[in-house]
């Protein structure tokens, strides 16, 4: 058996989109998939089973918060993350590297690995590749990241760019050997070298001759231009092995997700949609609603009404108006929308693949989306970059 | 609304049925019971959604309108009150002022006024600004607007305010009720105050029960104004008061008490006729991260404390349900480890899943309360019980007192965590 098996259904015969199914050892995935960002073991207020109900078939867990609570002992005796918070289906992890670099601002990279102090006790602690390995293959995730050497996306010194994304190769290669459970979990390799064109051709190339299932894209969605961004995305993927799935990482905008997937992509992830939901903004084809603006006050239609969410089939936008940001239901209700929007979404997408319909599909979106028609220089340019051109209502 | 007594023991504990909703004309509550705490309109920390996965039945929701005020818009334009406007159809809603468990800030009083305190700050309340409302929300029950806030500390001048303001507020209800159709499809309830001082409570029972024709029962209030010293005050001469009021009332009017009581309590009440409780406190519970685990079973002593403060570091490896033999959702699927990691992440998970339990788990111990008396071995149910409670809030041997003393219900929620990893996406 292999911890993950990869089959397509189709492909579209214009973009490079395509529609597959992600066989993992906890549950058979459906791509392009959306994976909300489940940090600490749990998402946001909401219960397995109502994620189970949303559509949700793979989620995320963050390494670093998980190795420092509960903990890899907690863990281990608990038989990994998926028996501790009580979620069968599928799990991925990221690596810690990232929130350790986002997060922590002493941290030092070295070539053993990342140093930082920590926040819980103000100890000194060495994050190596082994050592992420080690605590991933405790939590047990079915697909799980190698530790990468993280630059911000919009840094510019070339010399430490180019180090960078060396040493991820590098250290990609100590991941994989100290890899324990190779059966169970798959290691997937990060593609860096931020907005330099030969370094994530090289860094691409490099990943594709090691004995992996996946492939992510990484260092990219931080604060970058889209201009900048998309081009790198579509390189990527024209690089990488069409027969494995292609995850880019932190990407869950709407618009991104159509666009990314229109460029190849089949997995992403992103905190936005529950994150945003706190705050009282609902997704909806258009963009988003601040339910907290007046002028929902007394607006008695649900936040969608095609969304067959139960928010959306129990709730108007005014009662959720009185209670936003107020009451923890509040944001359990929207998060549920928010996601199930999300779902929604990625299904709508995998259904016009798998008919050939996928650019008119991205058509009407695009056109949902800008109702005033004003679309984005980038968009109109990536989205002709793979064939579909975009064209005014 | 129809109150029936079903079954009466010799002693003053009674079961009973609340029907004839004209709202939700096929719900049955059956008595004594204890309300679910609604915030907002929504039983706190629970959506609709999951509330159908624990009760599967119309269930009473308490909604203090102090916490609710914010929807009086929203309600206007819509029209059909609050059970539906708050995704909560079918469901049996009582409306009071204020949560009997909340401290709020004294507030000056004025002729005829008393201060709510709401989520946009005070409002002066009229007894007329109540009633038209009232009109708004349309609730199932109504409590009359009372002067409540009062401790059994309280001077003798302040309850004689009380007392006074309340029976006016009271007349003013009854007038606003019989002159309105749409307030007639409710029960309005008389609210007794001056728990603490025997001649002014009587005064205040004698001046209800001329309105006896036009009330839908009677509720206790006045015993704490949610402070924890005034909880301490209550807490050994409450049995004496339920007691003392039970011989003031007619049997068969409805009779609910407010406030935060522990299950000791509760069950003195029961014993002296009272039907319906606030639901305050297993959302106390919840909200600091404590479960109820009482055993029911009067074959067994059971030497593990009836709460557990699954913040402890000790459940950290305990892996066992919250309660072996629970039915509840959060039982069935979760662990002690789990909801005490969530605690100590600060993750909103925690308040759900301990608010599954503890409804669910307050509403068994109403049912065997219910079961008990229907097999008349209430006394024997009550000892059971309180037993547990005193063996828990006694300190350990080794000094450290379990019982954190936490009585006063936390204001409204946590703060909503935004963890500090989400800057991830842009
Ligand atoms: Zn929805
Ligand atoms: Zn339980």
């Amino acid at each position: 058996p292999k911890a993950l098996l990869f089959h397509l259904n189709a492909e579209c015969n214009t973009t490079r989109a395509r529609a597959g199914i992600m066989k993992l050892p906890h549950y058979d995935v459906k791509t392009p998939v959306f994976m909300p960002v489940g940090t600490q073991g749990t998402m946001k207020g909401l219960l397995p089973d109502q994620l189970e109900s949303l559509d949700c078939e793979i989620i995320l867990g963050n390494t670093y918060h998980l190795g420092n609570r509960p903990g890899t002992e907690v863990l281990r005796k608990a038989g990994g993350l998926h028996n501790f918070m009580g979620w069968n289906r599928a799990l991925l992890t990221d690596s810690g590297g990232f929130q350790m670099v986002s997060l922590l601002k002493l941290a030092e990279i070295t070539e053993e690995g990342v140093k930082f102090r920590s926040p819980y006790d103000d100890s000194e602690i060495m994050l190596t590749p082994e050592k992420s390995i080690e605590i991933q293959n405790c939590i047990g995730a079915d697909i799980i990241m190698q530790l990468d050497d993280v630059v911000q996306t919009t840094f510019q010194d070339y010399d430490r760019i180019k180090e960078a994304t060396e040493r991820t190769s590098r250290w990609l290669d100590r991941c994989l050997s100290a890899h324990n459970r190779p059966l169970e979990q798959s290691i997937f390799p990060i593609v860096q070298g931020l907005l330099d064109k030969e370094l994530r051709e090289k860094s691409a190339r490099d990943h594709l001759t090691k004995d992996v299932n996946g492939f992510a894209i990484g260092g990219l969605s931080g604060g970058e231009a889209k201009d900048d961004f998309w081009p790198m995305v579509r390189l990527g993927t024209g690089i990488l092995d069409k027969n494995k799935p292609r995850y880019l990482m932190g990407v869950g905008l709407a618009i991104d997700l159509v666009v990314c997937v229109a460029l190849g992509i089949d997995m992403f992830d992103c905190v936005f949609p529950t994150r945003t939901a706190r705050f009282g903004c609902a997704l909806v084809p258009k963009g988003q609603l601040n339910l907290k603006q007046k002028q929902y006050q007394t607006d008695l239609n649900p936040i969608d009404e095609n969304c067959p969410c139960s928010t959306c089939k129990t709730y108007t936008r005014a009662y959720l108006h009185s209670i936003v940001t107020v009451e923890t239901v509040a944001c359990h209700l929207i998060s549920i929308h928010n996601i199930a929007y999300q779902m929604q979404l990625m299904r709508s997408m995998r259904e016009n693949i798998e008919n050939q319909t996928f650019p008119q599909f991205v058509q009407e979106f695009v056109n949902a989306y800008y109702p005033d028609a004003n679309y984005p220089d980038w968009v109109i340019n990536s989205l002709s970059s793979v064939g579909i051109n975009i064209v005014k209502p | 609304m129809r109150f029936t007594i079903k079954q009466a023991t010799s002693g003053s504990e009674r079961i009973g049925t609340f029907t004839g909703f004209i709202k939700s004309p096929g719900a049955v509550i059956e008595t004594p019971t204890s309300a679910l705490f609604t915030q907002g309109g929504s039983v706190t920390h629970i959506t609709s959604e999951v509330l159908s996965k624990i009760f599967t039945t119309p269930k009473l929701l308490w909604v203090p309108l102090s916490n609710s005020y914010q929807l009086e818009t929203g309600l206007k334009a819509q029209g059909q009150g609050i059970a539906k406007f708050a995704g909560l159809s079918g469901h049996v809603t009582s409306i009071t002022p204020h949560s009997a468990s909340e401290v709020t800030p004294v507030g000056h009083f004025e002729h005829g006024k008393v201060p709510l305190w709401t989520k946009n700050g005070k409002k002066m309340i009229t007894a007329d600004s109540y009633m038209d409302l009232m009109e708004v929300f349309q609730p199932d029950i109504i409590l009359a607007i009372a002067d409540s806030r009062t401790s059994l500390g309280e001077g003798y001048k302040r309850i004689l305010k009380s007392v006074d303001r309340t029976c006016g507020f009271l007349e003013k209800c009854v007038d606003r009720y019989k002159g309105s159709k749409t307030l007639q499809t409710s029960s309005l309830i008389g609210v007794i105050v001056a728990a603490g001082v025997p001649s002014k409570c009587d005064e205040c029972i004698t001046h209800i029960l001329k309105y006896k024709d036009s009330l839908g029962g009677v509720a206790l209030a006045g015993l704490t104004d949610g402070t924890e010293e005034s909880l301490k005050l209550v807490n050994d001469k409450i049995e004496g008061i339920f007691a003392r009021v039970n011989t003031k009332l007619p049997k068969n009017l409805l009779r609910i008490v407010e406030g935060c009581w522990n299950p000791a309590v509760v069950l003195s009440a029961i014993e002296n006729g009272f039907d319906v409780f606030d639901g305050s406190y297993p959302l106390k519970l919840s909200n600091v991260g404590h479960a109820l685990a009482l055993n029911f079973d009067l074959n067994q002593n059971d030497s593990e404390p009836c709460i557990l403060d699954l913040n402890d570091e000790r459940y950290k490896e305990d892996f066992r349900p919250v309660l072996a033999g629970c039915e509840c959702l959060a039982c069935k699927k979760h662990t002690r480890a789990y909801i005490r990691h969530l605690l100590n992440t600060r993750e909103m998970l925690s308040s759900v899943l301990l608010s599954i339990h503890n409804l669910h788990h307050f509403d068994q111990f109403f049912k065997h309360a219910r079961h008990h008396i229907a097999s008349n071995t209430f006394k024997l149910y009550k000892q059971h019980i309180t037993k547990q409670y005193e063996a828990y809030k006694q300190p350990l041997t080794n000094g450290v007192n379990e019982h954190k003393g936490k009585t006063a219900l936390p204001q409204v929620t946590k703060k909503l965590k935004v963890s500090d990893e989400e800057m991830h996406c842009s």
